[in-house]
């Protein structure tokens, strides 16, 4: 037995050691933060000065942090519900019968699996350059006139409309899984019954994948709150209001910018708790959802 | 097994339902097509000049295949560091992150010990914690302590990747025969060897799984690169490729652009056309039961 011990401690050691290196330090040292004033992030411990609620309400009434929420909260709302819908159109046609559906189905999820930078680049260097763009180019065949997608004003929806081409393989891939999961008797039932598929659809598909949408709902919300990348891609050397998103603006107010080099890390350690929270909310409010009806079929 | 045998015989085309199925077909179509379309773009403009992707003739090669936007990117934009740096905290990370993750797996699914739920527990909070709750006090500790170079990102990716790793082979562990163990221990193997020689070749394919998440993960990760690679030597691909971006402004060298987009979506694209039913059973495995 003495003999196990020791051995079950030597397995489990590196990875425990992880964890409280890589997690549980980091995530107690940034809630003790987001109560104290510090400029840099790396500033001693004894320079700092607590300053209790002060950090939560300097960024509450920032408005570069409300703009900030704003964006979120838009691509959160509008990007969801577009992606969620593109992803179940698509997975309801691919598992329709369809020919050729494993390639559909694995080149409509590429892009997950390729760099986002990549990605991005892609999208605005290419599709909506305005020089030589593939959008203006299409918008050009229909003698449309073409658009500065860049401009201040396109440039939030630019950048929502190549975040969402990117997204919606994922959330498709998880509705498939969900839809091949429902019983097939249920639709032969439902035929012999005399439902046509839209019905069915309605009837069979949607109730049944209540547990699917809770799912990509949840995974969607964390995905919009660490949003970031597509924010810094499409402005990539100085913070702009139309694109800030509050990964973006902890960044600026732990790091500095360029224009700007007043530091806060309170107010970003402030921030990072925030998202946090609201991950954690999302968290709890699914799950107390899922419990309700967990569906056995 | 709940699936009904299908009797397979060669199907006749049934005009009528391939019919019924058509909007679906030119729905899905146009979606891939709009994605072919901008890839042979940019792989015809990376073989352009600038003067050409301007001129809308990328695809006409009037001066001929430039191949030097290649030698361009890969030289003078630095490519070759970028490219060189992602694959060994790709690799590095990959193959370390199985020897903390599967030893630890086996033990929280085989062994009942103090600390076994709340590590568990701990794995799953983990994964879910959003990075920017940890990247300022890790700034500062390796300010503090002077840790900096390839070496920092490498311990970074691999401490991000053991939750991951760990929970998912978990699963896998939990789910093989306790018989194995008892036929070893007959045989007076140790513990220890009976894990490293018996029970880990089993999970060999969860083990493959994983590894490919691993890798794209890591290849394609951007935020902690951001902010932990301060030089060029360390800087992996998708920094790199931003600084490419900003710079060309400058350089106007577009054709070495989009070439150095190809490099750095190439490895995992080729990755995909080979294991791409890997990937996608491997995420709505780990997804859907989360």
């Amino acid at each position: 037995m003495k003999k196990n011990k020791a051995f079950i401690i030597g397995f489990i050691a590196p990875c425990a050691l992880s964890l409280l290196v890589m997690y549980l330090y980091p995530v107690v040292r940034t809630v003790i933060m987001s109560f104290f004033g510090i400029e840099s992030v790396t500033a001693e411990v004894s320079d700092w000065s607590f300053n209790g609620i002060d950090n939560y309400i300097k960024i509450f009434s920032s408005p570069t942090f409300q703009r900030a929420m704003t964006n979120m909260l838009l691509i959160w709302l509008v990007g969801g519900i577009i992606v969620l819908v593109l992803a179940l159109l698509f997975a309801v046609i691919l598992t329709s019968g369809i020919r050729f559906k494993k390639f559909f189905r694995a080149a409509i999820y590429m892009p997950n699996i390729i760099s986002a930078v990549a990605l991005a680049t892609m999208w605005i260097q290419y599709i909506y350059n305005q020089d030589y763009g593939l959008l203006n180019q299409i918008l050009g065949i229909f003698g449309l006139e073409g658009k500065n997608w860049l401009g201040t004003d396109m440039k939030f929806w630019a950048m929502l409309g190549a975040f969402i081409f990117g997204a919606v393989g994922y959330y498709m891939l998880i509705f498939i899984s969900g839809i091949e999961r429902i019983p097939e008797d249920l639709y032969e039932a439902a035929t012999i019954d005399g439902a046509n598929k839209v019905q069915q659809f309605g009837s069979i598909t949607l109730p049944l994948l209540r547990s699917i949408f809770k799912t990509n709902i949840t995974f969607w919300s964390v995905n919009c709150i660490t949003f970031y990348l597509w924010s810094k891609m499409f402005a990539p050397v100085s913070t702009e209001a139309s694109t800030i998103v509050p990964v973006v603006y902890l960044y600026d107010t732990v790091f500095g910018t360029t224009g700007n080099v007043q530091r806060d890390a309170g107010a970003g350690a402030a921030v990072g708790v925030t998202l946090a929270i609201f991950v954690a909310i999302v968290y709890f409010i699914m799950n107390k959802l899922l419990k309700d009806d967990d569906l056995e079929f | 097994m709940s699936k009904k045998e299908k009797v397979v015989y060669k199907e006749k085309i049934n005009w009528k339902k391939e019919a019924a199925l058509l909007p679906g077909y030119v729905l899905v179509l146009l979606w891939i097509a709009f994605t072919a379309v901008v890839l042979i773009w940019i792989v015809g403009a990376s073989f352009s000049t600038s003067t050409e992707i301007f001129s809308g003739s990328v695809f006409k090669f009037e001066s001929g295949f430039h191949w030097e936007n290649y030698v361009t990117a890969w030289t003078s934009s630095n490519v070759s560091v970028f490219f060189g740096n992602s694959l060994l905290y790709s690799l590095v990370t990959c193959v370390v992150v199985i020897l903390i993750a599967a030893p630890a797996a086996y033990v929280l699914s085989r062994y009942t010990f103090l600390g076994n739920k709340p590590i568990k527990t701990s794995l799953i909070l983990a994964m879910s914690i959003p990075e920017v709750m940890i990247i300022m006090p890790i700034y500062a500790l390796t300010a503090q302590y002077h840790i900096r170079g390839r070496i920092l990102l490498i311990v970074l990716y691999i401490c991000i990747r053991v939750p991951f790793t760990t929970t998912y082979l978990l699963n896998f562990f939990a789910s093989l025969s306790r018989s194995y163990e008892e036929a070893a221990a007959i045989d007076g193997c140790s513990p220890s060897k009976t894990f490293w020689q018996i029970m880990l070749p089993l999970v060999q394919p969860a083990i493959i799984t994983v590894t490919i998440f691993n890798f794209l993960s890591v290849w394609n990760e951007f935020f902690m690169a951001l902010i932990f690679a301060t030089s060029t030597d360390m800087t992996p691909v998708g920094v790199g490729l931003l600084q490419i971006v900003n710079g060309m402004k400058y350089t106007g060298e577009w054709g070495a652009l989009f070439a150095a987009v190809i490099i750095v979506f190439l490895p995992t694209f080729l990755l995909y056309i080979f294991l791409s039913e890997k990937i996608i059973a491997g995420v709505t495995g780990g997804g859907v039961k989360g």
